[in-house]
């Protein structure tokens, strides 16, 4: 299998990074960023929408500053699930991805921005030929979307992150930069639900960093992931929860849930009615199914839609179970 | 003697002048000889080794060195440290790089290839198309069917149209995007059902053998015994319908090529073969060149299981853009195409019928088997008998009804894998058996074991069994598990569960000639005066550690150390044709040939001795690197000093041994079909973990009990069972080859074929069960693919015992297992499946009658195995027959049947309805 030739460029801070972005940008020249890669470099391979140009971060040191409260877009999958800083609810969600080695490769950043995936979408140029090609990378033929057909608008190939859900539930803010100067938004508002555009990036933009704010250490909470094998999968299905009691008292909920929809979800209200109903396991229950009719998978990953719904129920329950005992 | 005279060898040649030659040492690195090793000597030979299993025919050659001994492969060092040459490690000065082009449809005729803009791209050096190779080929004689690229139709996504050898891939790939074709689309066959069905274009054609008009390649039909009473005669029925999704054999390695033809005309293929000799006459037949004009270069083989085993079109097409370039050309698959050329497990509808009587016998066994063969016959002939006949044993049974059919659909072509064609039918039948002592209240290995064939009988087909330690597999897995105090009374969700395996031991007849007219397998053996021994043989090393056996055989019944064996076993041109690496055959036939001829050095090594020393041949005894009489061990002579006093007047001893099987087996149609010279057996107990509001499973131990005869290399076998459990269980749980509602394959790479992970890994504890075969090399039998059968039926058993949920689909994901725990969950009105009932066991009476009768037969195998004298036995002595004569001469009830009967037809199983069609000659067409 032969990858597409590109130019790489591997600047050594965010300002050269952004120049490069800026002169490729005016020479009305495309390009990505790379992280780990390994998320890019396997799509490249199956010339998956590749670019002439690739910007690599890298040797940017100044992308892994990783503190309680900071950690940058180049750091390290390992290097999260392993830092005295994490909470050990993204810690747990951290080693979830993949395996080791592509851990050891695998970015924050590169996680967060994750191309969807989709079965009709993820696979060798030759095999998207035998079906004519997809929407999503369509060679320029105007092809149709191969999961929910006749309309051309929409992709709704699956965001696998495993990161975005914790993340939303510490009420992370994503920090971006490109030529046209920084800006930062709450994760919760970053993703955009089309399996094409994925966020809010701007063309050349990139996540520098993420924020987390400090009263989130004294949370508790836990991540579930639904899987075929321990290693390598992405999640079928995934549900983050992170709540704060005070006194025995359960004061805040939140609920993200991924590996469901071309975005992570977020279900606040359903969140905060539990907090407000609270009854224990009861409370629990209704909750998660309530979570099942929140989220509409679509058959384009390894289970089907059916499975994946009924086991957000089960995640939920199992995510919440620490509300019972603590 | 003077001291002078000492020195001076008897019967050593002396130069005139007597200038002495130094006495020649005993060969290896370490010039002392070790003391003879008495543990390794078998006590029928005067040593310590305990038989209980009685004697051997090759007991007088054992010399304690290597054989029973834990000893890495003999290639190992190459692989780890990088110097292995794999298929796409092959480089040639001035090599091409050969692509293919493949189809995109999954059925068309091919009107058009326009190569025009192609072979005008700067760096093309030749194209071939169909044109090129009109000739078709296939793995077995009778079935061929493929060609090295499409000839008029092209007959699944991924099928060969055209290839192209450039300077560079790059370039390559280009020209085959420039390859303009043009089509014209045929209606495809996805479902195997509709194979059944008269088409309007069939796959293929097969003239007038033409099954109908339908896409069916092969049926069977077959009943033996007492057909018609054996409803009437069970207690007790168990019917399933499954459904076995096909899987890959996923070897590391992808399959890669390189041609070249040399420049006095020959033609060189280096290929990572399971069998090269059938490659060669592919190739003769397809180029059109005489055999003894190529060569074929089996490289090292990063794992086959039975997926590098047919010629394939890819090596045609090397050979054929090699031939038109003048180059070397090497084309190397991604993963990708690994699945376009397939040949992995069938996809399957089995139907599994058992029944038992009121003395807990099974009175009959009825199996209907559609397989789906995909586009092309590879080995398919031959899977669908196996998917009947391959488990006729190791139970006695009343009765066996099998209906056996492969269709042509247009899907990537299934063949052979690792455990050919029996894996499906016996997951069926031991899940159908734990069923069955479900029902009649008793304990499934209890059932086993009063069950269980004798030694040295004839299955009910009239396959002849000679060793088994099925009894010691069963009694060692149920001991080693704790199964007594486990099985029926964990708590849900903790389950574990039995099953068993039956495997042949090397097919007994050759797919190309009459086995009475050639030899399945041949070694010479060459020895100069360094002492070591070149071996050559044609047998293919695929990692299963066929090269090692071989050296190890020699090596013991030499005395010598492993490293003074060297084996060539590379190159057609060398080596004597050998079958190659399938039907588990390779250790029994090859070890005997290579036996055979160092018995022939060993008789020359023993007069020389002899000769030397004065002592009669029955004497002396050879021990490590040195020959000397077994009374008066400080008499004898070196290894080296036997070997130049017989080399003298000869020089290098050269020498040939063959293996062939025993005529045997019956003489109904399709009666050689699984007969081997001898069988393996296992039993593996599997536990298990289920979550039950998920569905996932885990393995969590399994104790895997083999019976391979005698372990030659003891760390070998364990590590084939270990690693069959590991791709068993990839099977049970998670590998499938997933066809999406296009039909296209829509998992070809390996994210999303999803082989279990070191993770999913359970401790395994291999036991290894050594029955001592009569005919095997030193006793030994196959222990490379009777291993995988019984992991699967052991966890889906152990996921009953865990929730009380059958399946009946293979892959068992969580989804799948999923659904039938809500369906088991409405059947009992129960919301929560964590309130789910555990399945728990009261012995019924039949119990201590099965127990009872297990003890007595337990006596009987033990006699059996011992005497000389056997008695034959029949399968139906069970029943009453008299065993020592086949039952259908003495009872006209017995069946012995292969053509239905119109009663039959009127109301066919799925696979036999393809019985329903008529050939078209007999159609007068
Ligand atoms: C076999 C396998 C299994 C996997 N399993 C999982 C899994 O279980 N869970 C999971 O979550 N992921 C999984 N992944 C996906 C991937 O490895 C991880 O998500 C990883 O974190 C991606 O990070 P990266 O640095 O390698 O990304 P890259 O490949 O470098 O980049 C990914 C994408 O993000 C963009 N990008 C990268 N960094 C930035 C930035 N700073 N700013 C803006 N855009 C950026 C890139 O342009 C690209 O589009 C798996 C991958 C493989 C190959
Ligand atoms: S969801 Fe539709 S458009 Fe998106 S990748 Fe899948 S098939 Fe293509």
């Amino acid at each position: 299998m032969k990858m597409p030739p590109f130019k790489l460029y591997s600047p050594s801070s965010v300002d050269e990074a952004i120049q490069i972005a800026k002169s490729l940008q005016s020479k009305q020249e495309d390009f990505d960023w790379i992280s780990g890669g390994t998320d890019l470099i396997p799509n490249y391979k199956w010339h998956l929408n590749p670019k002439k140009n690739v910007i690599s971060l890298a040797n940017i040191s100044q992308l892994t500053e990783l503190t309680e409260t900071t950690i940058g877009g180049m750091v390290r999958l390992q290097d999260l699930a392993e830092s005295e800083f994490t909470h050990p609810v993204l810690a747990k969600s951290a080693n979830s991805i993949a395996s080791i080695m592509i851990r050891r490769s695998g970015t924050v950043g590169g996680n967060i921005c994750l191309d969807t995936r989709c079965y009709w979408y993820n696979q060798t140029e030759d095999w998207r030929e035998t079906i004519d090609w997809c929407h999503k990378c369509d060679c320029g033929t105007g092809a149709d979307c191969r999961v929910i057909p006749n309309q051309n608008t929409l992709c709704v190939a699956t965001y696998q992150a495993d990161l975005a859900p914790v993340l939303m539930c510490m009420e992370a803010r994503v920090h971006l930069i490109s030529t046209s100067g920084k800006r930062e938004m709450n994760l919760i508002d970053f993703f955009e639900l089309d399996g094409m555009k994925k966020n809010k990036l701007l063309p050349g933009e990139l996540l520098t960093h993420i924020t987390i704010p400090e009263e989130i250490s004294t949370w508790s909470g836990d991540y579930q992931k639904l899987r075929q094998r321990e290693s390598w999968d992405f999640p079928e299905a995934g549900v983050a929860a992170l709540w704060k009691k005070k006194e025995g008292k359960l004061e805040k909920l939140r609920i993200a849930t991924t590996g469901l929809e071309s975005i992570p979800g977020y279900h606040e209200d359903l969140a905060m009615e539990l907090v407000e109903n609270w009854e224990g396991e009861e409370s629990i229950k209704y909750l998660s199914e309530k979570i099942r009719k929140a989220v509409k998978p679509v058959p384009n990953t390894w289970y089907t839609p059916a499975y994946r719904r009924k086991m957000v129920k089960v995640l939920t329950k199992r995510a919440c179970k620490g509300l019972l005992s603590e | 003697m003077s001291d002078e005279e000492k020195d001076e060898m008897v019967g050593y040649r002396q130069q005139p002048g007597k200038i002495s030659f130094s006495r020649p040492g005993s060969g290896g690195k370490n010039s002392f000889s070790e003391p003879r090793d008495e543990k390794m000597i078998p006590e029928s030979q005067g040593g310590e080794k305990k038989q209980p299993w009685g004697d051997h025919r090759h007991d007088n050659l054992i010399t304690g060195r290597v054989v029973g001994k834990s000893t890495s492969l003999v290639d190992s060092n190459w692989k780890v440290t990088g110097r292995a040459k794999y298929g796409d490690d092959i480089r040639l000065p001035a090599e091409l790089i050969g692509k293919i082009v493949r189809s995109p449809y999954h059925y068309a005729r091919v009107l058009s290839i326009d190569l025009s803009e192609a072979s005008k791209l700067p760096g093309v050096i030749s194209i071939a198309t169909g044109e090129d190779a009109k000739n078709k080929f296939g793995v077995l004689p009778v079935t061929k069917d493929e060609h090295a690229m499409a000839v008029d139709r092209v007959r699944h996504i991924g099928d060969l149209i055209a290839c192209v050898a450039a300077e560079d891939e790059a370039t390559a790939l280009e020209a085959v995007r420039l390859i303009k074709i043009e089509y014209e689309i045929l209606d495809s066959i996805h479902d195997m059902k509709d194979g059944l069905k008269d088409s309007e274009v069939p796959i293929h054609d097969r003239g007038e053998y033409h099954i109908g008009e339908a896409n069916i390649q092969k049926r069977v039909f077959q009943e033996f015994g007492h057909i018609k009473s054996m409803k009437e005669n069970s207690v007790a029925s168990h019917k399933k319908n499954w459904f076995f999704n096909g899987v890959n054999h996923a070897a590391t390695e992808p399959h890669a090529v390189v041609a070249d033809w040399d420049p006095s005309g020959r033609l060189t293929l280096y290929t990572p073969q399971q069998v090269p000799h059938y490659v060669h006459r592919a190739l003769a037949d397809v180029l059109e060149i005489p055999m003894h004009q190529i060569n074929v270069h089996r490289t090292f083989v990063g794992g086959g299981f039975g997926g590098k085993s047919d010629p394939f079109p890819h090596e045609m097409c090397a050979s054929i853009l090699a031939r038109k370039s003048g180059r070397p050309v090497r084309i190397t698959f991604d993963r990708e195409e690994v699945y376009w050329i397939n040949r992995g497990r069938h996809p399957s509808h089995i139907e599994m019928n058992l029944h038992a009587d009121d003395e807990g016998r099974l009175c009959g066994i009825e199996t209907d088997a559609l397989i789906d063969g995909g586009a092309f016959a590879s080995f398919g002939h031959v899977t669908t008998y196996y998917n009947g006949v391959l488990h006729t044993a190791p139970y006695e049974i009343g009765a066996f009804h099998y209906t056996g059919a492969r269709v042509w659909t247009n899907k990537p072509a299934s063949g052979a894998m690792r455990g050919h064609g029996a894996v499906n039918s016996r997951c069926a039948v031991e899940v159908g058996i734990d069923d069955i002592s479900e029902q009649l209240q008793v304990d499934p290995i209890s059932f086993r074991l009063a069950n269980l064939l004798p030694p040295h009988s004839a299955t009910i087909t009239g396959f002849r069994v000679t060793s088994i330690g099925m009894r010691e597999c069963l009694e060692r897995v149920m001991k080693e598990s704790g199964w007594k105090e486990k099985f029926r009374k964990m708590p849900l969700g903790h389950g574990i569960g039995i099953g068993c395996g039956f495997f042949i031991s090397g097919s007994g007849l050759p797919i190309h000639w009459d086995p009475n007219k050639f030899p399945h397998a041949t070694v010479h053996l060459k020895i100069d005066m360094d002492g070591g021994v070149t071996v050559h043989t044609g047998a293919a090393d695929i990692g299963q550690g066929s090269d090692t056996v071989v050296a190890q055989s020699v090596a013991e019944v030499l005395g010598l150390p492993l490293d003074m064996i060297r084996i060539k076993s590379r190159e057609t041109d060398t080596s004597p044709v050998d079958l190659g690496s399938y039907s588990s055959r390779v250790t029994f036939m090859n070890a005997n040939a290579a036996i055979s001829a160092a018995m022939e050095i060993r008789s020359d090594l023993l007069n020389a001795t002899s000769e030397i020393t004065k002592a009669p041949i029955e004497k002396l005894v050879i021990g490590d690197r040195r020959i000397f009489r077994k009374d008066e061990p400080a008499i004898g002579v070196s290894y080296l000093e036997a070997l130049h006093k017989a080399q003298e007047d000869r020089g290098a001893l050269v020498a040939s041994g063959a293996y062939r099987t025993p005529p045997m087996g019956r003489a109904h149609k399709g009666a050689a079909a699984g007969l081997a010279p001898a069988y393996s057996f296992s039993a593996y107990v599997a536990e298990v973990k289920v979550d039950v509001e998920t569905g996932q499973t885990k393995v969590e131990k399994v104790w895997a009990a083999h019976d391979c005869g005698k372990a030659l290399n003891p760390l070998a076998v364990k590590g084939q069972i270990i690693g069959s459990c590991h791709m068993g269980m990839g099977q049970v749980l998670s590998e499938e080859m997933r066809y999406g509602r296009t039909g296209n394959l829509m998992n070809t790479d390996l994210l999303d074929y999803k082989i279990p992970s070191v993770h999913e890994m359970p401790h395994v504890t291999p036991i290894i069960v050594e029955s001592n075969d009569p005919e095997g090399p030193f006793g030994a039998k196959e222990a490379g693919e009777g291993p995988l059968l019984p992991i699967l039926p052991a966890v889906c058993n152990a996921v009953y015992d865990a929730i009380g949920v059958r399946t009946n689909e293979l892959p068992i994901t969580p989804d799948r297992l999923h659904k039938n725990i809500e369906r088991k969950c409405r059947e009992l009105k129960i919301d929560d499946p964590n309130d789910l009932p555990s399945p728990r066991l009261e012995h019924s009476k039949l119990q201590d009658t099965l127990e009872k009768r297990a003890k007595e037969h337990s006596i009987r195998d033990k006699e059996r195995r011992l005497t000389s004298e056997i008695e034959p036995y029949h399968n139906g002595a069970l029943f009453g027959m008299d065993p020592t004569i086949p039952p259908d001469e003495v009872d006209e009830s017995w069946e012995v049947t292969v053509i239905p009967s119109e009663e039959y037809l009127e109301n066919p199983r799925l696979a036999g309805s393809a019985w329903v069609h008529t050939e078209r000659r007999k159609r007068g067409i």
